[in-house]
């Protein structure tokens, strides 16, 4: 039987480090810089759910700005071009191959969803556990990742709250 | 073609492929890539399939593409997050050629496409 240890802060570093060199950051300009546990940004929210072997979500939550920067750099458009459409696109694309990622980290077999964003509020996990965060500040605004894994039956567990 | 229902991510692959001399067609998932597909009169020579997609996902659209003759000469490339070992054995099974995992930078689509030999070796993106 294959172990699987629970994903770590220094799992979701690479991961997101991975996702900045490849889109947001190609040329090391404005790197995710981790940061000490602190306040969970709350404006916008993205998340997937696993579902199978292992039942949680992996949620990104950022400040406004931050958003505004994710949605600007993946689409390679300004700052003040950005709208809430591509805030969505964006912020649900990033929490997508992240969640994916930290997905081939879980016990398989399991599923992803696909990506939900809520803006204007963070969203609500009922019967989770958080196993892992991390706190970065990107453009001097703040993000977290954060994984977050069921403590109920499937059927309470299994949906990505609003 | 680039099939994702990520507008960035179709953003990000439509530039790649037309630095490298495609002409693109996107569609935000494989039932309005089958529906474009019916329309043209010339098959694709590529697509790049993401795999979750809302309405049909990319494995979907993968064996109903093997499933029409005429679509043979087309070049299926998953690009994809899903990265477990049994899920890329289920998309090359039904036919897909290669597959990338997400994130992946410009220079890991030109290499499969080169190992596919749809780009010459050190093509740039």
């Amino acid at each position: 039987m294959i172990e699987y240890p629970s994903p770590t802060a220094d799992d979701l570093l690479v991961i997101a480090e991975q996702v900045w060199t490849s889109y947001l950051d190609p040329e090391g300009v404005n790197p995710l810089i981790q940061m000490p546990p602190g306040e969970t940004p709350k404006e916008v929210s993205a998340a997937v759910s696993v579902t199978g072997a292992w039942r949680g979500h992996v949620v990104i939550s950022f400040s406004a700005a931050a958003s505004r920067h994710a949605a600007a750099g993946l689409l390679g458009i300004g700052y003040d071009d950005v709208s809430t459409a591509d805030i969505t696109d964006a912020v649900g694309e990033l929490v997508n191959i992240i969640g994916g990622n930290v997905k081939s980290l879980l016990p398989e077999p399991s599923a992803l969803s696909l990506p939900h964003v809520q803006t204007g509020g963070s969203g609500h996990w009922p019967n989770v556990k958080e196993v892992c965060s991390l706190f970065g500040l990107w453009h001097n605004e703040p993000l977290t990742v954060s994984v977050l894994e069921g403590t109920s039956s499937a059927a309470e567990a299994g949906g990505v709250g609003a | 073609m680039v099939i994702d229902d990520s507008r960035a991510m179709r953003l990000i692959l439509t530039r790649i492929a037309t630095q490298l001399g495609f002409t693109v067609v996107e569609a935000g998932n494989g039932r309005e890539a089958l529906d474009k597909l019916a329309e043209m009169s010339e098959v694709p020579q590529l697509a790049l399939v993401d795999w979750n997609m809302p309405e049909m996902n990319g494995l979907e659209f993968v064996t109903a593409v093997r499933a029409e003759a005429r679509y043979k000469p087309m070049t299926l490339m998953m690009v994809t997050t899903e990265s477990e070992q049994s899920q890329i054995v289920r998309a090359l099974a039904a036919g897909a050629h290669e597959y990338v995992i997400k994130p992946f930078t410009p220079d890991a689509i030109v290499e499969k496409l080169a190992l596919l030999g749809l780009v010459p070796n050190g093509a740039a993106a």
